[in-house]
């Protein structure tokens, strides 16, 4: 089975947020929330490097460890989902997740935050596949149609790939040799912790150094 | 290599200062050069000072407003998790277990602390409505305040196998509204109840005679004390004051993301808010049990205001002389009431 994963190329990113506007529309997103985002480093300056971000689908994921009411679940192919139903909104996952992925409708006074939100790999959620609850929760279901996640689809540059980690290796390994160097990719050893797994590494100093 | 730049860039960064300084504003408006554009003109392709910005977890340029949405990787989330997740939960639930066992132990062997002599049937007010209606607010919201915190930490383990997960989910949301709204009463109580009990608590030259004799616990043997002896004190002050406000405090922090704290602040805040918490819901079982099952008249003074002469006498013998003496005065709060107040 596919084990799902993002790669954002820092060489490539230009920092055109159409990834961003693309999973926004694609599922409706709850006002306030941003399920992916793009952070520059050095922005304006020589040197200047973009990112784009979401959830990672940890392999040891902190959200799913942290959860009261323990809702989040992996999908055979890697993807970590959560069931809003159950979601009690203490945001918990938040204060655990490296990358600020889950979110909340709501910012209010006792603690009240709605159901967290954030992205789904483009994998919707518990209900059933592609169904109207679904997409009403969740957002669109693409991978049940044999889609990828819209954000990495859609990305000019293709700086953001999002599919099966082997694949997405291969590639990546394909540019770092043709550019020579730079084979680290930002946030794989949080998200995926050390590169003990074969072929989760796209070259020798794998794994990235974030 | 990495050292050697550095020293230039300081270099260059004072020559750049020299010259700002030497010919005005001008030169002044260029930026220093980033590390990054730095290091790709030695080595193209390295990309080391960006990564460690990636690591730092400092925020960066980003249009998503949002709570630290600048920031790319936040490592304290890693921190919190092992903690909360590891020890905390381990030894917390041990040592709260532990002390359950404790007093079902020492109940069994040392049984009801009784009264030595038969009541009076004569009574002496203990403590005025305020101060009862200030304490049981805060031990009902206490009580409420624990059995809902002890389900969001321990109900995964304990309650969720049982009650399935749909089930537990509306048990859990029901706790989580109840122990944020509760909060505040709570924190409002204590305060109230510091102001009506602080100059009673004071520490006194006769405890030194109760920690001698450790309060008597194990001999059997009444020590004399004021209003209240060294051992309501140290619950007074560790409990009340110091426990409760920390807890209350890193509570009130957790309660409002409105304020839109950072990540870092929550976690150290769950981390206070848990250990605080955990000491001080193990210690109350201790309180509880003393007030309850574990001493022959105690509840009834907190219930009813009044205390049998007997116990005033036996339990708080320097509170118990100073309001006899006082007979006939007017009623101070906690003091001995006058004679109208002694019934039968
Ligand atoms: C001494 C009394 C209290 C005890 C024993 C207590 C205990 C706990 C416990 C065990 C947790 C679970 C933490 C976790 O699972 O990580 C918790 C969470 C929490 N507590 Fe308390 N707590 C007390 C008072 C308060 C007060 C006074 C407030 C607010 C003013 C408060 C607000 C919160 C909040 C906001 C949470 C986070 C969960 C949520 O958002 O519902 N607590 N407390
Ligand atoms: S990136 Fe955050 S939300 Fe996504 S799996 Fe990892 S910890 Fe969970
Ligand atoms: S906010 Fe929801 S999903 Fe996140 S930890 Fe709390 S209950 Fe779980």
């Amino acid at each position: 089975m596919a084990r799902m994963k993002f790669i954002c190329d820092a060489e490539r990113c230009i920092e055109c947020n159409g990834c961003v506007t693309a999973c926004k529309n694609e599922h409706e997103v709850p006002w306030g929330v941003n399920r992916r985002r793009v952070v520059t480093i050095n922005d304006g300056v020589p040197g200047e490097r973009s990112m784009s971000v979401a959830c990672m689908h940890c392999s040891d994921a902190p959200c799913m460890a942290v959860c009261p009411v323990d809702c989040f679940y992996r999908t055979d192919e890697g993807v970590v989902l959560h069931d809003k139903d159950l979601c009690i909104g203490c945001g918990y996952c938040f204060y655990a997740c490296p990358f600020g992925a889950p979110q909340f409708p709501q910012a209010g006074a006792f603690g009240l935050r709605g159901k967290m939100d954030k992205c789904t790999f483009c994998a919707g959620g518990p209900e059933a596949n592609s169904s109207e609850e679904e997409f009403r929760k969740y957002g669109r279901n693409r991978l049940a149609e044999g889609k990828l996640p819209l954000c990495a689809e859609v990305c000019s540059t293709k700086a953001l790939l999002g599919g099966d980690a082997d694949v997405l290796a291969d590639i990546y390994r394909q540019r770092v040799l043709t550019r020579g160097k730079g084979a680290e990719i930002w946030g794989w050893s949080t998200a995926y912790g050390k590169p003990d797994a074969p072929a989760a590494a796209p070259a020798p100093s794998a794994g990235g150094k974030s | 290599m990495a050292y050697d730049m550095t020293v230039w860039r300081r270099l260059l960064c004072a020559l750049l200062t020299l010259c700002a300084l030497a010919f005005g504003p001008a030169f002044a408006a260029d930026p220093p050069p980033t590390d990054q554009a730095l290091r790709q003109q030695v080595q193209p392709l390295n990309n080391a000072p960006v990564w460690r910005e990636v690591r730092s977890g400092e925020a960066h340029f980003t249009t998503v407003k949002g709570v630290e949405t600048g920031v790319l990787i936040q490592s304290g989330g890693q921190t919190w998790r092992a903690l909360r997740n590891g020890p905390i939960t381990l030894y917390g639930g041990i040592v709260f277990s532990a002390m359950l066992v404790l007093l079902a132990v020492f109940f069994k062997l040392r049984g009801q602390i009784r009264l030595s002599e038969p009541k009076t049937g004569r009574l002496i007010q203990r403590f005025t409505t305020l101060e009862r209606m200030s304490h049981w607010t805060m031990a009902i919201s206490f009580c409420v305040l624990m059995v809902s915190g002890l389900i969001m930490l321990f109900g995964k383990h304990v309650l969720l196998p049982v009650f399935g997960y749909s089930l537990f989910a509306v048990v859990a949301m029901v706790c989580k509204n109840i122990h944020n709204f509760v909060g505040p009463v709570f924190i409002l109580s204590v305060l109230l109840f510091i102001v009506l009990f602080v100059k009673d608590n004071v520490w006194q030259a006769i405890d030194a005679l109760w920690i001698r004799k450790a309060g008597g616990l194990l001999s059997g043997e009444h020590v004399p004390s004021h209003r209240f002896n060294f051992g309501e004190k140290t619950w007074f002050w560790l409990g009340v004051v110091f426990l409760s406000l920390t807890v209350g405090a890193s509570g009130l922090v957790l309660n409002f993301p409105n304020f839109e704290q950072g990540r870092a602040v929550m976690q150290t805040a769950n981390l206070v808010h848990l250990i605080g918490g955990l000491i001080v819901m193990t210690l109350s079982l201790a309180h509880i049990y003393i007030g309850t099952l574990g001493m022959e008249g105690a509840l009834e003074g907190m219930q009813t205001g009044y205390v049998d002469e007997t116990w005033a006498k036996e339990h708080h013998e320097l509170w118990y002389d100073a309001a006899r003496q006082n007979q006939g005065m007017e009623q101070t709060p906690g003091g001995l009431s006058a004679p109208a107040a002694v019934r039968t």
